[in-house]
């Protein structure tokens, strides 16, 4: 494979500071050898005209997105308009409408899912983890489909699929259905609020761990619950997740809980989930109070963001822009300056950020892969705070096009 | 552009349709529109045959709506046009006032080149009405506002504005009522006022001169409110009761009111009543880190609502699109307006009241006689394009489009 020169792509060098304050971010122009997926030379200098080049045209590079928390397998997303129902009882509303739904959008699901892969794409994303739905309405229809979409763009991006029974693991006996999508292509167990969904915590939770084991996988939980009950929820799966020897393979998906912990118990709990290394994804809700992203960051708990919905039957809003999250979890935070504006970053990226905070450059750095973008801003905290629009995605060294465009045609 | 023309199939909402188990779908048309002078002469539906000798624009297919009213920016502060630029960390409000006015002679010199650069972002995303504070300040003086007056007037065959004298650094402090008399002999036409209590530091008097300010030149009054709790509410307790005496019935807003969302519902209730005897406006810009007003509560006791960007990318904050349509997902974000009729009603936060269909699903825009200003956007109706937030393929003021393009 011949080498491959991004010309002209502006990198952050540093920060700039006055009175000991971070005012701005440096940057200078390189040009990068790409060789085999990896990123095999920084260069200050030009390469010669012979070498096979694309000019980047001063662009900023970044590493590239992950959505942490996504529903590929039920949306609206490509389809008609559709407003969600008025709600009459709660999270069970939406259930009792599954029932109809789920059978009526098989028939779409993988080109929907194909569709919101597309999009994910044109916003910088490569990596994507997606719950899905296995019930007993659908069994194991959405994860067959929502495995061949993913399949598809396995050479543009890498992904994890959550078997995720959204009916209650107990509640509604999938069980057994949830073993047989970690034989199916599902890579993490799912699970939902142990205590409201299923009415059993401990049997709930024993139940998704040892299922876990048996199959040598992760596990990623919805957990809604707000305050102590949450907060005992959570210590428990931090049991679990200990017992079971899983330390760095379990995650908290939404952690609405965590919201209502403040101060000493906030650190408390902290700490239990540092200690066996459970991370947090949240969307940032704006209609109930957010996680609080920055405390749970400093004491060392990954945070990673999802969009959960682009337009569903739970909610019509969503963009699937990464880059537009991450400035609402700014402005929530009231993270206005340089450095905080530019930090944001790693809450979608895994936590990589071009400077570490003494400003020294650690990304990208030779022998990286090539997985990243180009947006078109001068520098991150600009990126993230006048949402820079994603000019072009690369994957192991390659430039990500789309899969669709004929389909895409056609269908318009 | 020729007198008269026919702005051809655009696609207008004509009501609600309710299914067996009582979920509401929007029904649309393709209709033709005759403008002349600016004006809505005659509607027609896509089957009627446009005599050969007129002129005709073709609308493509995509939804209208109606323009979007801005109704709380700051064009003299943003940094747009200049290079990318974050906030100064500050530890309180006196700091960030400090840094402010070291900065304001940086800026003064290129306020129209600014000015002008939002307000082409606030018109490609569907504003054809700005109501624009100017700061008025002892540091500043009317520079700014000659600056923000001259892009405005630039951009008069594109919108309709107004610009209220904002004292920004307090008005009772020394050479401040002197320069805003100047400032409203000079261009602007609403008198500004800010925080009574938290800046001026002595609620009646501030109110007191803003009335007279306000008497003198018979102009009408916004003042931004940020003083939260009680004492926020009895600056608009006060505030209200200058009003009827001093008879400006309809002439009066308070910006931002954080405080009504944050003394009891019953209190709030009561104020509203009284907004609404008055005539009185509460502009918000849906904030996500404060307590906003509460909307829903305000709107059924008759208060007029608008929304505004505020100010951005400016020393303040460096978030924001310029786009009201934004400004309303979110709202229905925040409020959890999820279902096609609450969708499509929340429309009206950023067009400053006309919806395409009342409650009851009647055709109530656009209507024969009113002024052409519309949107127009690739979405199915108006939920949609609240929830979606589609692009602004077209935006059109009085006839004449202004953003964007048809063509």
């Amino acid at each position: 494979m011949t080498a491959l020169w991004i010309t002209n792509v502006r990198l952050e060098k540093g920060f700039i500071y006055e009175n000991e304050q971070i005012t701005g971010t440096s940057t200078e122009i390189c040009h990068l050898k790409i060789e085999a997926g990896k990123i095999a030379e920084i260069s200050l200098l030009a390469p010669d005209s012979n070498e096979n080049q694309l000019d980047a045209k001063q662009k900023l590079l970044l590493p590239s997105l992950r959505d942490m928390h996504i529903h590929i397998d039920k949306t609206y997303y490509g389809g008609p308009w559709k407003a969600c129902t008025p709600i009459t009882n709660g999270i069970f509303t939406r259930l009792e409408e599954e029932k109809e739904l789920l059978p009526k959008l098989l028939p779409t699901a993988q080109e929907r899912a194909e569709k919101m892969i597309e999009l994910y794409l044109e916003n910088g994303h490569t990596h994507i983890r997606t719950h899905c739905n296995v019930d007993p309405v659908i069994g194991l229809k959405n994860l067959e489909a929502t495995v061949n979409a993913l399949k598809k763009y396995e050479d543009v991006l890498t992904y994890d699929i959550v078997a995720f029974p959204q009916h209650g693991l107990l509640r509604s006996g999938s069980v057994q259905l949830i073993r047989d999508a970690m034989k199916n292509g599902a890579t993490l167990v799912g699970g939902v609020d142990p205590a409201t969904v299923d009415r059993n915590i401990e049997k709930s939770l024993h139940t998704i761990f040892e299922i876990a084991a048996e199959h040598n996988k992760g596990v990623d939980i919805h957990l809604h619950d707000p305050n102590s009950l949450g907060a005992f929820t959570f210590e428990r799966m931090a049991d679990y997740t200990k017992e079971a020897g899983m330390a760095g393979r379990a995650t908290i998906s939404h952690g609405i809980a965590l919201a209502d912990l403040s101060g000493e118990a906030l650190a408390e709990m902290a700490a239990i989930l540092k200690e066996q290394e459970i991370d947090v994804t949240t969307t940032i809700p704006i209609n109930r109070t957010t996680i609080p992203v920055p405390a749970l960051d400093r004491y060392g708990i990954p945070v990673s963001v999802g969009h959960d919905s682009i337009t569903d039957h739970w909610s019509p809003f969503g963009t699937g822009n990464t880059i537009q999250k991450l400035g609402t979890l700014a402005e929530s935070f009231r993270m206005i300056d340089e450095y905080s504006l530019s930090s944001v970053l790693k809450f979608a990226t895994g936590g990589i950020t071009p400077l570490n905070k003494a400003g020294e450059r650690v990304w990208p750095k030779v022998g990286d892969d090539a997985t990243m973008m180009l947006v078109d801003a001068t520098c991150s905290a600009e990126a993230i705070a006048r949402r820079a629009p994603v000019e072009s995605l690369f994957f192991k060294g390659n430039k990500v096009e789309s899969k669709r465009t004929e389909l895409n045609i056609i269908n318009s | 552009m020729p007198k008269s023309h026919w702005l051809t199939n655009i696609k207008l909402e004509t009501g609600y349709l309710k299914d067996e188990k009582g979920v509401y779908t929007t029904k649309t048309e393709l209709f033709h529109l005759k403008i002349e002078d600016g004006k809505v002469i005659e509607k027609q539906s896509s089957g009627y045959e446009i005599s050969k000798n007129e002129n005709t624009v073709d609308g493509r297919g995509f939804l209208a709506l109606p323009s979007f009213k801005e109704m709380h920016n700051h064009l003299d502060k943003t940094y747009l046009s200049l290079d990318w630029k974050a906030c100064r960390p500050v530890k309180n409000l006196e700091e960030r006032l400090r840094y402010e006015a070291m900065e304001l002679e940086e800026l003064a010199p290129t306020a129209r080149q600014r000015a002008s650069k939002m307000i082409e972002l606030l018109l490609s995303k569907g504003s054809t009405h700005i109501r624009t504070h100017v700061n008025i300040d002892p540091y500043i003086g009317l520079k700014n506002l000659e600056g923000v007056r001259e892009a405005l007037e630039d951009y008069s065959d594109k919108l309709t504005f107004e610009i209220v004298a904002f004292p920004q650094h307090g008005l009772l402090r020394e050479h401040v009522i002197p320069l805003m008399k100047e400032a409203m002999r000079s261009g602007a036409s609403i008198v500004g006022g800010l925080d009574p209590a938290g800046i001026d530091r002595n609620i009646e008097k501030s109110l007191y001169e803003v009335m007279n300010l306000s008497t003198e030149f018979d102009a009408d009054i916004d003042i931004h409110l940020h003083d939260g709790g009680h004492v926020g509410l009895y600056t608009i307790d006060k505030f209200a009761e200058m009003i009827e005496e001093a008879k400006w019935h309809n002439r009066a807003a308070v910006s931002h009111a954080f405080c009504l969302g944050e003394v009891p519902v019953p209190q709030a209730e009561e104020m509203a009543e009284r907004l609404n005897e008055l005539g009185m406006s509460v502009m918000s810009t849906i904030p996500i880190t404060k307590s906003l007003p509460p909307i829903e509560l305000l709107d059924r006791k008759g208060v007029n609502i608008y929304l505004g960007c505020d100010g951005f990318y400016d020393s303040w904050g460096p978030f924001g699109t310029g786009d009201l349509l934004e400004k309303v997902t979110r709202y229905g974000e925040l409020y959890r307006k999820s279902d096609e009729i609450s969708l499509a009603q929340s429309l009206k936060w950023a067009t400053g009241g006309p919806v395409p269909l009342n409650k009851d699903g009647e055709m109530s825009w656009p209507l024969e006689g009113e002024e052409a200003n519309l949107v127009l956007v690739d979405a199915s109706c108006s939920a949609e394009a609240v929830a979606r937030t589609p692009k602004r393929e077209a935006v059109i003021f009085r006839g004449k489009v202004v953003a964007g393009q048809l063509t």
